[in-house]
């Protein structure tokens, strides 16, 4: 670990302050993640600055009474009990249940889970001479190397790792976005946007400017009746990172689908949302298997997968289809 | 020295933890946590390659770094002469090379310096900011690409070629059934809660202190010593609790060598302690095996020949045979032909070692699922099967056993399981969507007993202290010595404390192979003996006892804490009135067992594991729901404990056949999963119902006690019950461990 400086923000506008004109900088909120990583010495900032004081820890509904602002402090234990998020988006409450395990999810807040870094096995430690993201230039170690939980949709030449986050999957179907505040003023983010795939930079992973600082995430409202559900898959029971995870959205008549959101996890480098999976369900009976799948293929035709995970083309389409079984029982 | 049987009192009873109090409210040392004054710390810096020489490094900026004291590297740190090839009374020493000897890299992990700094903190730092130049050469990883290829002859005093009969003409003879496959587990690696650690502290330039997470007290201190050129009681190792092995703490390893190495150059007591990642190649693992089974039946189903080759991994700076054959074919099944075989390849990866059962762990693996496909072959029940193969004789030795109740194990196994309900398909029994698989499979491990010795003394007060150097690795055996000191001293186990974990205390060995309930607690009789045999002569001599002018071989144990004659029980003293009528405050004596070899009889536990799979068919994870164990281990010194020995080898079991692997990168040679997110071994959510049973008799032939060790069979077997679950589930043989989800798509 390298050594760095500590400043405490109270308020937002101080922690962005702080930060200014440092780039090295990084905003500390559960530490989960960052910590982990600068004990490894992936991450070497100069200085922290400590966001836990700010009052940015509340879930509570949007002026319009039906969306719900989720503090970018909440933790994710605490969100998943939040009888609002329960009632209202039960799929969220699915996969913030479903991530690392419970010593974890209490300390690890909303806005840090949106800037989790990857797992990949070259990015993290740093003995491996190549990783594009850490080094940029040094190359893809994953491409050629022990690459089990990486990318199929979306990658490029330069990184074929995931995001590990199971909220972000759900949030990519709740049509989220995410408030942020900077320098030159608030801002919101659709979550669509927020995240990126690698291309030529995929040591940049969101389009969140370096100095602007998470404040919250809003849910719009899901329309009336929607089903909704998460399914991971992974290589043990609990506490592993997902293989491949699904969240749904369906709005449903007698039956059959009218509209469907979906979104896929540990595929990407980003949430995938399967808009070619989504257009194809509409209209679709969810008995109607055979179309689920079809539907599942659509999305998966253009994936590439490596020599240890392309069982997860497969994976993927069977979970899309459980998803939405599962969902509209 | 009259070998009878102990009378159990204490034994079989499930008494508590003695040190469970000091270990659940953190008062319990480990050895990391001793401080002594003045305490540095050290880093190790590992190679990013696995193969080549080092031809540069540039340690200025690290020197340089707040709080360091020293850097070592092989340009500097002073050359220790490479102590013998150690044997198992003198230690045990896997990887050959002494650490900082040279430039050569033959490993990804391998030590290359030691940063010493004031603080841990300043010693990771620092270690960042040494720059090590290689010449990097391609790694052999793969046995195709091996450096070398050996069939050694031997193990242990093992034979690890063998050969009975005629294999290869039962094997082709028509009227048999056959079958043959290979199958094969991934390197494993030992992942205890406690990772290794080491304190050294120079006390004076001749006398060397270790604080050692180690499985072997004084086998460390027979190497250090020899390493150092220090007489061995010079050296003195500390080590009162152990946070789990596995096997990984049993040899002494480079950083051992490297903490006493930089306490001496920095003059301060230094501690070494292994990150996670460093515990993937500086502490041994288990080798990855491939094995080839090919059985044959005659139409009744009774085996007429098994072959059984076996190939492993071994690293450049050392030896080690994963004795699959040894482990397995070597004891489970008789038949008239039989042939096993090891096969080692050396690689650029860290040193191999042994790994809770090993060689029994996957070599059980394999022929239990061969056994599983031939009942298959042979459309008899896989449980059937067994039982009419189960043979009271050793099949290679040609020796009966001393006790056998695997016929039981089967029996009470089928009864508590429901085995009786299994429908024979495959795909035939479901749970809603899931499929339900059922398996069996028999666990098996030797029973071993060494040398150890055993001191003893009894005070006026009527308690005693009974010392051994010795280990609890966290399996209850302080506990279990209690228990037995108890029963042989004839007291309760409140007046007896049981001390261990130190190099001060008369020699025990390793506490590997399961040997140690056996080994020491058979000292422990002998000690209460000879002290028993003090004190009777004291009480015939005096004249103011009842016992007075008895013949001394007449007066026994009668009751708790009194001595009496065998003739006439109700003529009886204290052992306080003894001492007290002696003027002694206390008396002491000690017990020492030899090793002996036994020709006549075969010494081997023996159970049978049942397991129940469901399985999603669409989204293949499979969840073990049901497991039943059924040992017979001799006599269970305490039901808890041992039963806790056997569930904690059979959660292993689930890990090794549907989690566990050890990645290597396959142009660095580096481990890739070296952290426990990437490494997966069984979490709570993973494991359900677990029934352990215990059934036969004390086996007295072995010792007094009538105990078999028990620390690894639970292990052994349960990576193939779950197999076999997954086939009879599924119809789908996965030959290749871990059975992972993509495996079953």
């Amino acid at each position: 670990m390298n050594p760095f400086t500590y400043a405490r923000a109270k308020d937002a506008e101080s922690a962005v302050a702080l930060r200014r004109g440092d780039a090295g900088a990084k905003f500390l909120g559960g530490g989960t993640n960052l910590i982990d990583l600068m004990k490894m010495g992936v991450e070497t900032p100069t200085q922290l600055v400590d966001i836990n004081r700010l009052p940015l820890d509340k879930i509570e509904e949007l002026p319009d009474g039906r969306g719900v602002r989720i503090g970018a402090l909440a933790r994710n234990s605490d969100a998943a009990e939040n009888p609002l998020l329960r009632e209202r988006y039960p799929v969220l409450r699915e996969a913030f249940l479903s991530g690392a395990s419970p010593q974890l999810r209490n300390l690890a807040t909303v806005g840090g889970n949106l800037l989790q870094r990857t797992r990949c096995y070259y990015f993290y430690d740093p003995d491996f001479p190549a990783c594009n993201k850490r080094a940029p230039g040094s190359g893809c170690g994953a491409l050629e190397g022990y690459n089990r939980v990486h990318a199929i949709l979306g990658q490029s030449e330069h990184c074929i790792a995931t995001h590990p986050s199971d909220m972000c999957v759900a949030l990519a179907v709740l049509d989220a976005s995410v408030q942020v505040t900077g320098p030159k003023g608030s801002r919101s983010i659709s979550f669509g946007e927020f995240h990126r795939l690698p291309g030529d930079h995929p040591e940049i992973e969101t389009n969140l400017a370096p100095d602007e600082l998470i404040t919250a995430v809003d849910l719009p409202p899901l329309p009336a009746g929607a089903r909704t559900h998460y399914v991971k898959m992974r290589d043990r029971s609990s506490y592993a990172f997902a293989l491949v995870s699904v969240a749904v959205v369906l709005e449903l008549r007698a039956g059959t689908i009218q509209s469907a959101r979906v979104a896929l996890g540990g595929v990407a480098h980003k949430p995938w949302r399967a808009t070619k999976a989504e257009t194809r369900l509409q209209g679709v009976k969810t008995g109607d298997e055979t179309a689920l799948r079809e539907a599942a293929e659509a999305e998966l035709a253009g994936a590439k997968g490596y020599q240890h995970n392309s069982f997860k083309i497969e994976m993927a389409k069977r979970t899309i289809v459980r998803a939405i079984v599962e969902a509209a029982t | 020295m009259s070998t009878a049987a102990l009378k159990a009192q204490s034994m079989g009873q499930p008494l508590d933890r003695v040190d469970g109090r000091l270990k659940v409210t953190g008062a319990a040392t480990y050895p990391a946590e001793f401080h002594p004054a003045g305490l540095l710390y050290g880093h190790l810096v590992t190679s990013r390659i696995a193969r080549g020489t080092i031809t540069a490094i540039d340690s200025a900026a690290a020197e340089k770094a707040p709080g360091v004291r020293a850097v070592l590297t092989h340009l500097n740190a002073p050359k220790l002469p490479e102590p013998p090839n150690a044997q198992k009374a003198e230690g045990i020493r896997l990887e050959q090379r002494v650490p900082f000897s040279d430039a050569r890299i033959s490993y990804g992990g391998q030590y290359v310096g030691v940063v010493v700094a004031d603080t841990l903190e300043q010693a990771r730092f620092a270690a960042d900011l040494l720059t090590v130049s290689y010449a990097a050469e391609t790694p052999a990883l793969r046995k195709e690409d091996a450096l070398e290829t050996k069939q050694p002859a031997e193990t242990n005093g093992e034979k690890l070629q063998f050969s009975k009969g005629d294999v290869e003409a039962a094997l082709k003879n028509a009227d048999f059934t056959r079958v043959e496959q290979t199958y094969s587990t991934p390197t494993e690696t030992h992942n205890p809660m406690e990772n290794s650690a080491t304190i050294a502290t120079w006390e004076s330039p001749e006398k060397l202190v270790l604080y050692d997470a180690t499985q072997y007290v004084k086998g460390a201190q027979s190497i250090v010593a020899r390493a150092f050129g220090l007489k061995r009681e010079d050296v003195r190792v500390i080590c009162p609790f152990v946070g789990g092995a596995f096997g990984c703490k049993g040899p002494v390893w480079p950083h051992t060598l490297v903490a006493a190495m930089a306490a001496r150059a920095v003059g301060k007591p230094v501690r070494i302690e292994l990150t996670r990642a460093q515990m993937f190649s500086g502490t041994g693992h288990r080798s990855a095996t491939s094995q080839r089974v090919a059985l044959a039946a005659s139409k009744d189903g009774r085996l007429q020949a098994i072959r059984h080759q076996s190939e492993g991994f071994t690293s450049p700076v050392g030896k080690y045979v994963e004795a699959c054959g040894i482990g397995s074919t070597h004891v489970l099944y008789d038949a008239p032909a039989i042939e096993f075989g090891h096969t080692i390849h050396t690689v650029n990866i860290g040193q191999s070692s042994f790994m809770r059962a090993p060689g029994e762990c996957p070599g059980t693996y394999a022929v239990e699922c061969a056994m599983d496909e031939l009942a298959t072959a042979l459309a008899l029940d896989p449980l059937e099967l067994r039982m009419l193969n189960n043979s009271p004789n050793h099949p290679t030795k040609g020796i009966p056993f001393s006790t056998k109740f695997l016929g039981d194990c089967y029996k009470v196994g089928a009864e508590k399981f429901g085995w009786g309900r299994r429908q024979a398909a495959p795909r035939s029994m479901k749970d809603g969507r899931l499929l339900v698989g059922w398996g069996v499979a028999t666990a098996t491990y030797p029973a071993n007993q060494w040398a150890a010795t055993v001191w003893m003394q009894l005070t006026a007060d009527g308690t005693a202290l009974v010392r051994c150097a010795t280990h609890d690795l966290g399996t209850g055996a302080s506990t279990a010595f209690t228990q037995i000191s108890a029963d042989a001293l004839g007291l309760p186990t409140a007046k007896i404390k049981f001390e261990l974990g130190s190099s001060d205390y008369p020699f025990g060995p390793v506490a590997g192979g399961s040997n140690s309930t056996a080994t020491v607690g058979s000292a422990i009789v002998l000690a209460a003996r000879a002290l028993q045999q003090k004190l009777a002569d004291l009480a015939v001599a005096n004249a103011e006892s009842t016992l007075y002018r008895a013949n001394a071989r007449e007066v026994v144990v009668v009751g708790p804490g009194r001595l009496g004659l065998v003739s006439n029980p109700g003529k009886s003293v204290s052992y306080a009135d003894v001492l007290s009528a002696a003027g002694l405050p206390s008396i002491d004596a000690e017990g020492e067992l030899k090793e002996e070899k036994n020709a006549k009889s075969a010494f081997q536990s023996f159970g049978a594991q049942f397991c129940e799979v469901k399985i999603d068919p669409d989204l293949p994870l499979v969840h073990v729901t049901r497991f039943v164990s059924v040992m017979d281990c001799g006599r269970v010194i305490n039901s808890k404990l041992g039963a806790s020995q056997i569930l904690g080898g059979i959660v292993m079991g689930i890990g090794m056949a549907l989690e566990e692997e050890t990645h290597y990168d396959p142009r660095t040679g580096l481990p890739v999963t070296r952290n426990l997110a990437d490494y997966h071994v069984p979490v709570h959510a993973d494991i359900n119902a677990i029934d352990v049973t215990f059934v036969g008799e004390p086996d007295l032939q072995f010792n007094a006690m009538g105990a078999r060790g028990m620390g690894e069979i639970g292990n052994t077997g349960t990576a193939a019950a779950v197999a076999n679950a997954v086939f009879h589930a599924t119809g789908r043989r996965v030959r290749d461990l871990p059975i992972t989800p993509d495996k079953l798509l």
